[in-house]
């Protein structure tokens, strides 16, 4: 008797499968959430709820199949880029990396001082405060300053953390009639003035002396020996106008609703850090409108253009001369066609770097083998001079990315039929009329999808770029911040990621601008395949 | 005569023939060149061998600051994993969007299409800020892991495989899962005993081209591993010539073949699946 049947095994090796997975997405979850990560352990708990209503319940048999494949989709792919592309409505760059909260806090940290223009400055005289009259002098106490206020008669004793008013009557007076010392009362201390050899031996530790006065986030400072003067925070916070006011030009700084506290009267003076805040549109307007992104953008726009239009073009037509010319059965024609191969058969992150290197002006292979050709040395600047540069990107593009076209020309040149070549050879054409009238049309006709996709494989092509030239050679000196090389996502890249000046709300805007010259691209080239057709 | 007319229909060829070739080979005939030098450095002073030297091969596999083998395994092991894996998942979708039939398919395939050309170099910052945060609860999968490497290669392989053996499974004929269909078999069961087996030649091929591709990825090795020890080939194989190890492109160039030749091999004993799995759905006529 057979106990298990072929489907009851499945059965059991579904539950233990999809059991597993639930366990172990299970544990992921518990900790993301001990961990206080609530947004991740959600989304695992949502993941896991799928799972379980899809492989226990007959709810959609397709999405059985189609659930792993989307669920790391989703994770993997759609999340990080809907987070990118909305990015681009932010204010997001080096200085506006913080959430508001979190950059309030370090500009309410600030530690610059400016005197209170307010307050009045006082006349100081400097002393002890500890001991009697005539006394022994302390070794080194705190030091105690006297504080005249003239025009109003007042005369206040100050210390690093006590700030007392002195009646006059105490305080006693020299035969020019300055203040040179104060009588003890009660808790009111003596004070001694400083023997004038003092005033230098105490100089480091006045100078580093706040003395409290009786205003809140206000100290004193001794300037000299005689002068006393009222600080604070050169910016005070006031949370109920959610303001920045700077007490020594009188500037205020509001939100300026693009990630920064602004000068209401200067618009392009704000207080860093700023913050991560949403501008909408302002970096795409920017990207039309700011002639410093705009014009690199441009130009770099049409460098990609051409990059992509003339590596298909001389990809292509290489790959076409040789599949034509290997199509008649010639000796050795399979070691011809092995060695095109080989090109394409390279890691191509390899061939790249080897080309790096064959371009090198003094060493490289490139410039050895024209002077040799040539019978002198010449020193080409193949990776810093931008023509020379471009020229080799092309290059190396076109090595690694003809035999591809080889391949699928020499399959597309099988599939026409010899009835029609042949026809036309009966009825008086030359072979070149044959090629240009009959092949190249029907050729054209069959590939063109795929030349379509090359074209936008190389509107991308982030590695080839990056590892040759690194988007170089780049006008340092001109500050430009686009190389002759750099294609539209380099650059981009470029703008997001490189260290100090990363600003990558603009970098997600020129991303969605790429992704939709792509999609527009992409989808032409399937309308022509007409891919989609057997869906409809 | 005999002779007039071979230059005329073949002699040409040999010669377009011989000259691509020589295009072709160049790079790699510099780079065997240099790999079997005495010196370590780019410099070529003759084109043709002037001595031979395994120094170079000799300083890749011996030196124990450059873990050679060690890079060369965790290339092959995370992209056997990615190949492997997502091409398994992949099937699975790719069989329901050729063969199943539900509402939203047409929305669907569109989505995965448009989704592919986001340009994404650019959600690397996304992705990277994401693993960092599972790195605090999961330290086994986050930044910096290849655990963590292998599973946003194969969300990132997803959409590619999907498409690419979506192409493969529609030239599959329907008769047999239309009989098996009719026999009262269930989805699952075509599945699992019709389309699978039928489909294994191609799956093999999709598994080798996603191993290729994964083998070739440089920029999200490189931002995620920093440690020495866990890193793939192409990223160690790239610091050597980029001021880590200084200029050593002797070694680089025996690491560039010691990599290349097997990959190459596969590659040319396979390639007319490789091919027809290329173009795929495109050179019909």
């Amino acid at each position: 008797m057979r106990i298990l049947s072929g489907i009851k095994i499945a059965v059991i090796a579904k539950i233990i499968l999809v059991s597993l997975a639930l366990a172990i997405l299970g544990l992921l979850m518990q900790s993301a959430f001990m961990n206080g990560d609530v947004q991740i352990g959600s989304f695992l708990a949502v993941a896991m709820v799928l799972i379980a209503l899809i492989y226990f319940t007959k709810i959609s048999i397709p999405m059985k199949f189609f659930l792993p494949g989307l669920l790391l989709l989703i994770t993997f792919v759609v999340v990080p880029v809907v987070y990118t592309v909305s990015m681009a409505a932010y204010q997001y760059k080096t200085g506006n990396k913080l959430s508001k909260p979190e950059a309030l806090a370090m500009l309410q940290k600030s530690d610059a001082f400016a005197q209170v223009p307010t307050e009045p400055r006082y006349d100081l005289k400097l002393g002890w405060c500890d001991g009697k009259y005539g006394d022994a002098k302390p070794v080194a106490g705190p030091i105690c300053a006297l504080v005249t206020d003239y025009t109003t008669d007042k005369y206040f004793l100050a210390t690093a953390d006590k700030f007392t008013v002195v009646p006059k009557n105490l305080v006693t007076f020299s035969k020019l009639g300055l203040p040179n010392g104060v009588t003890q009362t009660g808790a009111q201390p003596a004070w001694e003035e400083f023997y004038p050899d003092e005033y230098a031996t105490y100089d480091k530790l006045l100078n580093a002396t706040r003395f409290k006065y009786d205003k809140p986030g206000m100290f004193m400072k001794a300037e000299g020996y005689s002068v006393m003067a009222v600080y604070a925070a050169r910016i005070t916070y006031d949370s109920k106008a959610d303001a920045f006011t700077d007490i020594k030009t009188g500037a205020i700084y509001k939100d300026n609703g693009k990630g920064n506290y602004a000068n209401t009267k200067n618009a392009k003076d704000v207080m860093t850090p700023g913050w991560r805040a949403v501008v909408w549109f302002d970096n795409f307007v920017a990207l039309f409108t700011d002639p410093s992104i705009s014009q690199p953008l441009i130009s770099v726009f049409i460098w990609t253009l051409v990059f992509a239009t003339t590596t298909v073009i001389t990809q292509f037509a290489l790959g076409l001369l040789i599949a034509i010319v290997l199509q008649k059965k010639i000796k050795a024609r399979w070691l011809y066609r092995s060695i095109i191969i080989l090109p394409y058969a390279m890691p191509s992150i390899m061939s790249i770097l080897i080309w790096g290197g064959m371009l090198n002006t003094d060493f490289g292979a490139v410039n050895n083998l024209i002077s040799l050709i040539a019978g002198h040395k010449i020193h080409l600047n193949w990776l810093t001079d931008p023509t020379l540069a471009r020229s080799a990107v092309l290059l190396v593009n076109l090595w690694l990315g003809f035999p591809y076209f080889y391949l699928i020309s020499s399959g597309a040149l099988q599939a026409i039929p010899a009835e029609l070549t042949e026809a036309a050879s009966i009825d008086g054409a030359s072979g070149g009329q044959t090629f240009r009238r009959i092949t190249l049309p029907l050729l054209m006709q069959m590939l063109t999808p795929l030349l379509i996709s090359s074209f936008a494989f190389n509107f991308n092509n982030f590695n080839l770029i990056f590892l040759l030239t690194g988007g170089g050679p780049r006008d340092v000196l001109g500050g430009a911040s686009a190389g002759a090389t750099d294609i539209l996502i380099s650059y981009t890249y470029n703008i997001a990621f490189s260290k100090g000046t990363e600003n990558f709300g603009l970098a997600s805007a020129i991303s969605i601008l790429i992704f939709v010259v792509v999609a527009a691209i992409s989808l032409y080239g399937i309308r022509r395949s007409k891919v989609l057709e057997t869906f409809a | 005569m005999i002779i007039i007319k071979w230059i005329k229909e073949s002699f040409w060829r040999h010669l377009v023939a011989w000259a691509v070739c020589f295009f072709a080979l160049f790079p790699l005939y510099m780079i065997v060149l240099t790999s079997f030098k005495k010196t370590t450095s780019l410099q070529v002073n003759s084109f043709l061998p002037t001595g031979f030297s395994w120094a170079n091969f000799n300083s890749l596999l011996n030196n124990p600051n450059i873990p050679y083998f060690r890079w060369m395994y965790n290339s092959v092991v995370i992209a056997t994993i990615v190949s492997v894996v997502s091409v398994f998942i992949g099937a699975a979708s790719a069989f329901a969007f050729s063969r199943l039939r539900f509402r939203g398919k047409k929305t669907g395939i569109q989505a995965l299409l448009l989704i592919q050309m986001f340009p994404s170099v650019l959600a690397l910052s996304a992705v990277y800020v994401i693993m960092d945060r599972v790195h605090t609860f999961a330290p086994a999968i986050g930044l910096g892991t290849q655990g963590g490497l292998i599973l946003v290669y194969l969300g990132g392989a997803m959409g590619v495989n999907i498409w690419l053996l979506k192409g493969f499974v529609d030239s599959i004929p329907l008769e047999l899962d239309e009989a098996a269909r009719v026999d009262g078999a269930s989805p699952m069961q075509i599945y699992w005993r019709i389309f699978l087996p039928l489909a294994s030649p191609v799956l093999a091929v999709v598994t080798l081209l996603s191993f290729i591709g994964t083998f070739n990825e440089y920029i999200l090795a490189s931002l995620f591993l920093s440690d020495i020890n866990s890193r793939t080939i192409a990223v160690g194989l790239q610091s050597f010539i980029s001021g880590e190890f200084e200029s050593n492109w002797g070694p680089f160039a025996a690491g560039s073949i010691l990599t290349s030749v097997p990959i190459v091999v596969v590659f040319l004993s396979l390639q007319r699946y490789i091919i027809s799995g290329l173009t795929a759905g495109s050179v019909k006529g």
